[in-house]
């Protein structure tokens, strides 16, 4: 068998933009689902509402496309309604940390037995490209038409902190790497959260100076940082600069978790 | 294995392009019926998967097909090679 099995053949190819890194995010998520051995029917997949949230539409077994944000909130009843199911959420920056915020916390701090896979393109990609708590600073977005002035949220930091138990970041140019993190998440028991940088030619790119899609992949790829260079730089005392990403595993650990059977 | 690529499927992203490391797929130049530039496929044969799947038995690689957004890429089993009788006309 293969990651292809997992596909609804009928229902591709999916509306994604030409592009659009989403779909690259599925493949390495059911490449690792598929190496589990899991069967279709224990696996269940969720997600909320964007362009990311689409993707258990074109997924073989039993999903749930729910309200916006509230993926977090839906797959917590599906485990805790029969903890024998596999549950995966798939979400975006905006359904995960503007609307589903609390959600995404309080789901961490509970170490949920879920693996939450996050298609991040620092964007509003359905509606139209309005800036997200992720967008970077100075970049270029329909509500921030002078570039976004805000901080942005570090997603995997954010879950560390609230208590998830494995944390890692990719990007949508790591297809391997990424592929075995999901599979790591999928492992381990308790939150797993994997953030996948993933390019939006449309919403983003295209304001953005990314004219080309493979322009993105390249600025994700030079401005990804491993860990164990950044963790090396830091006992060097040597500044981390701003723009680059940290890529690789950031946490492992074996809190209590909730929805394990014993 | 036989590299493809589906045409119904691919809308053209050149992210492929990027990625192989043999450079096997190159940027297209014509438009197909759907106005879709599909790239081009230079010397297939020097793809690791088409050459060692079946030895190894197991997918080796792989990284357009992981890649390609569209679910455009994939393998197909070759037809085992056969003699020809060469006709040859005087
Ligand atoms: C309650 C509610 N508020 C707002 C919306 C409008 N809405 C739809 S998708 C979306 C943003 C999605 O962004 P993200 O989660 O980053 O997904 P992407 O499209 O970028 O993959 C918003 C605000 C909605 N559908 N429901
Ligand atoms: S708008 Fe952006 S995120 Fe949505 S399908 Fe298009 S490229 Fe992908
Ligand atoms: S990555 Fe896929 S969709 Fe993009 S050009 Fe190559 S085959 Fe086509
Ligand atoms: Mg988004």
């Amino acid at each position: 068998m293969s990651y292809e099995d997992w596909f609804r053949q009928d229902r591709l190819p999916h509306i994604y933009c030409a592009g659009c890194g989403n779909g690259t995010i599925i493949n390495c998520t059911l490449a690792a689902v598929d190496e589990m051995g899991w069967k279709k029917e224990e696996t269940i997949f969720v997600s909320g509402i964007g362009c990311s949230s689409r993707a258990p539409g074109y997924i073989l077994t039993d999903s749930l496309h729910t309200t916006h944000g509230r993926a977090l909130a839906f797959a917590t009843g599906v485990k805790m309604a029969n903890p024998d199911l596999h549950v995966v959420v798939f979400t975006g920056d905006g359904d995960l940390a503007a609307i589903g915020g609390n959600h995404f916390i309080h789901a961490c701090r509970r170490n949920i037995d879920l693996t939450v896979v996050c298609m991040n393109n620092q964007i509003y990609g359905m509606t139209g490209g309005q800036g997200s708590p992720t967008t970077p600073k100075g970049c270029l977005s329909s509500t921030t038409p002078y570039g976004c002035t805000e901080i942005p949220f570090d997603l995997c930091e954010l879950a560390t902190a609230a208590g998830a138990n494995y944390v890692s970041r990719w990007t949508s140019y790591h297809v391997k790497e990424l592929e075995k993190a999901v599979k790591v998440g999928l492992e381990t028991p308790g939150f797993s959260f994997i953030e996948a940088l993933v390019q939006c030619p449309t919403a983003f790119g295209r304001r953005n100076k990314f004219r080309q899609v493979t322009d993105h992949v390249e600025y994700l790829k030079v401005h990804s940082l491993l860990k164990a260079k950044r963790d090396r730089m830091l006992e060097a005392g040597e500044k981390i600069p701003e723009d680059m990403y940290v890529v690789g595993e950031l946490t492992k650990r074996s809190r209590p978790a909730m929805g394990v059977k014993p | 294995m036989k590299l493809a690529i589906d045409e119904t499927r691919c809308k053209g992203c050149n992210l492929c392009t990027k990625i192989c490391p043999y450079k096997i797929f190159k940027e297209g130049k014509k438009p197909n019926r759907k106005g879709t530039v599909v790239p081009e496929l230079d010397r297939p044969e020097r793809c690791t998967n088409c050459r060692l799947r079946n030895l190894y038995g197991r997918q080796l690689c792989g990284v357009c097909q992981l890649t390609c957004p569209d679910q455009a890429i994939h393998w197909t089993e070759e037809e085992p090679y056969e003699l020809h009788k060469v006709a040859i006309e005087y």
